[in-house]
């Protein structure tokens, strides 16, 4: 399935645009802020209905304008040849936001997210390499909550009765306490559950995606939930009773932090790959082509992931991705997306000599100052 | 404030009622009969005059006592324990139980401020505690929410000890409804609680 068509309006400074896409994608051309990246996040909206740099809404909105609106037809959704129209729209007063799917508003915010199937590739993804644990939560929450019926609701259970929980640490007796330890021990044992499943799931691939990447260098995904070493629970068994006696073993802790120090809102994963002869974690060790490797094979196994629970291709939305590679890993990257990315790709570049994917299969277009065209600018 | 501003943003704090709706009820108020509106009027008036809670239960009563309290074919050994009045009518609609009720007025909210103290819940304990004996079960019928699970975890504890019998309403599918349409984790709880048949 791809994008077909595209409908700014008051979005950043794309004031008016509207495209018809092709099934194969583009590679669109343009120097620094003329609005490309702007172009990815309108179209990445109608994934997530938020803006993926993490602004509000509000800041979405074009200078002086009083709404911005978002519209995308989505052609082969079932892999037939029907049309699905995603919409979002953003109104200054009153902060309204009204997002439609075929023109009907969903009860649910969360039933309208991931039906445009994209996955964004830009030169932030570094902070998934780079930050602390909370970027990589947040990756795994995204790519669970798209792909796995239920994850969104448990997290969402999760995070309130963690929520409750922390102010009955600050302010309750220790029955009034405990009484939040079930309902917290089985929504994050769910969570947990979810998330180790999906990185065992996809270690495989991670390491052959990074290998493909890096021109033969061994990596690993490491899951570290937040219970005590020893308390982490092998395979076979489940999280509840780890996470029932890590609550009961911290609990003198707990009162003295007033906050809950275990569960899945603490958790870790680590990306490992070869230093000194060792795979160490690439947080601390990694080179900088190295983190830049792990970034892209994190983003790529999202599409994979994508893939494999949608039955059909995610659209790649890429940022200026080559801009940061070497030379061999750009090579080995397009190589790899030439053999493996079968949709629709958007990319973006400054220059057109950056672009090589697909040869000169992927239609050249320009933009300038939030308007864009086909073909190159004109003198 | 003009008396239809008044009456709109009376009617528009009621639950799903909104500006709109409220705006609407107030001219079909004026446009009706006077003798109507002062009906309704005086019928609200006698609600607010004439309810209060069951001095034992604290479900709705115009008595001492409410209509189950004071009935004496009830099985005073099972006293279901539920968030709300509103909740008692609902299980009472069904004719299926034939106990006792107990109201706690809400559910734990440590964000809100609800601790243990603000809910009905040592009345409930003298109940349990001064029946002598007589209350052999009590049914936590508080909501699937994850707040109504955590006040039944509260109450357990502190039930238990007291040697009464604690149970807890299941978690299912619903009546009625297609697999495909239920959610997993309701599904999983469902699976879980599986009966033999």
């Amino acid at each position: 399935m791809h994008l077909a068509r595209l409908r700014l309006q008051g979005f950043r400074n794309l004031a008016d645009v509207r495209l018809e896409l092709p099934p194969e994608g583009i590679a669109l051309v343009g120097p620094n802020a003329q609005g490309k990246t702007n172009l990815l996040e309108a179209i990445h909206y109608l994934e997530l209905f938020r803006s993926f740099r993490g602004v509000r809404d509000a800041e979405l909105v074009r200078f002086g304008e009083a709404f911005f609106r978002v519209e995308g037809v989505v052609r082969g959704a079932t892999g037939g040849g029907e049309e699905r129209t995603l919409a979002a729209a953003w109104q200054r007063e009153g902060a309204r936001k009204r997002v439609t799917l075929d023109g009907v508003e969903p009860e649910r915010l969360a039933d309208a997210v991931g039906h445009l199937g994209a996955v964004l590739f830009t030169p932030a993804d570094l902070a998934l390499v780079n930050d602390g644990p909370h970027e990589r939560r947040r990756f795994l929450d995204i790519v669970l909550s798209l792909n796995e019926p239920g994850y969104l609701g448990a997290l969402q259970r999760y995070r309130r009765v963690l929520g409750q929980r922390n102010a009955a640490l600050r302010e309750g007796g220790a029955a009034a306490i405990a009484a939040w330890d079930e309902p917290l021990v089985r929504e994050g044992a769910r969570v947990f559950a979810s998330r180790r499943a999906w990185i065992a799931g996809v270690g495989e691939a991670f390491a052959s995606l990074h290998a493909e990447i890096s021109g033969g260098e061994p990596a690993e995904l490491v899951y570290l939930p937040a219970l005590p070493t020893d308390a982490r629970p092998d395979d076979a068994e489940t999280f509840d009773e780890s996470l029932r006696s890590a609550l009961r073993s911290s609990v003198d802790q707990e009162r003295r932090m007033q906050t809950t120090v275990v569960g899945p809102h603490r958790d870790e994963f680590r990306m490992r790959v070869p230093n000194g002869g060792r795979l160490r974690d690439v947080r601390s060790y990694g080179s900088g082509g190295q983190r830049r490797s792990v970034a892209l094979a994190l983003r790529l196994l999202e599409a994979r992931t994508l893939e494999e629970q949608r039955g059909r291709a995610p659209i790649l939305l890429m940022d200026d991705v080559f801009a940061e590679l070497d030379e061999a890993r750009s090579e080995r990257v397009l190589e790899l997306l030439e053999r493996t990315a079968v949709g629709q790709v958007i990319l973006t570049a400054p220059r057109a000599s950056d672009i090589r994917l697909r040869g000169d299969r992927l239609p050249r277009w320009s933009i300038r100052d939030g308007v864009i065209q086909m073909g190159e600018w004109g003198p | 404030m003009s008396a239809i501003d008044e009456v709109t943003r009376e009617l528009a704090r009621l639950p799903g009622v909104g500006p709109r709706t409220a705006t609407r009820l107030v001219y079909h108020l004026l446009r009706g009969s006077t003798a109507d509106a002062r009906r309704l009027a005086r019928a609200i008036e006698l609600l607010v005059e004439r309810v209060h809670p069951c001095a034992r239960c604290g479900a709705f009563t115009e008595e001492e006592l409410c209509a189950v309290c004071r009935d004496p074919e009830r099985d005073r050994s099972l006293i279901c324990v539920v968030e709300s009045a509103f909740d008692v009518r609902s299980i009472e609609g069904t004719r299926e139980f034939r106990g006792l009720y107990h109201v706690l007025g809400g559910h734990l909210s440590p964000l809100d401020g609800i601790g243990p103290e603000e809910l009905s819940i040592g009345p409930l304990l003298e109940r349990v505690q001064g029946g002598a004996g007589r209350v052999a079960e009590v049914i936590l019928a508080t909501n699937p929410s994850v707040e109504g699970e955590a006040t039944a975890v509260y109450l357990e504890g502190t039930l238990r000890p007291m040697g009464v019998r604690v149970t807890r309403l299941a978690r299912g599918v619903p009546v009625g409804s297609d697999l495909e349409y239920v959610d997993g984790s309701t599904l999983a709880e469902a699976l879980a609680g599986r009966r033999d048949m």
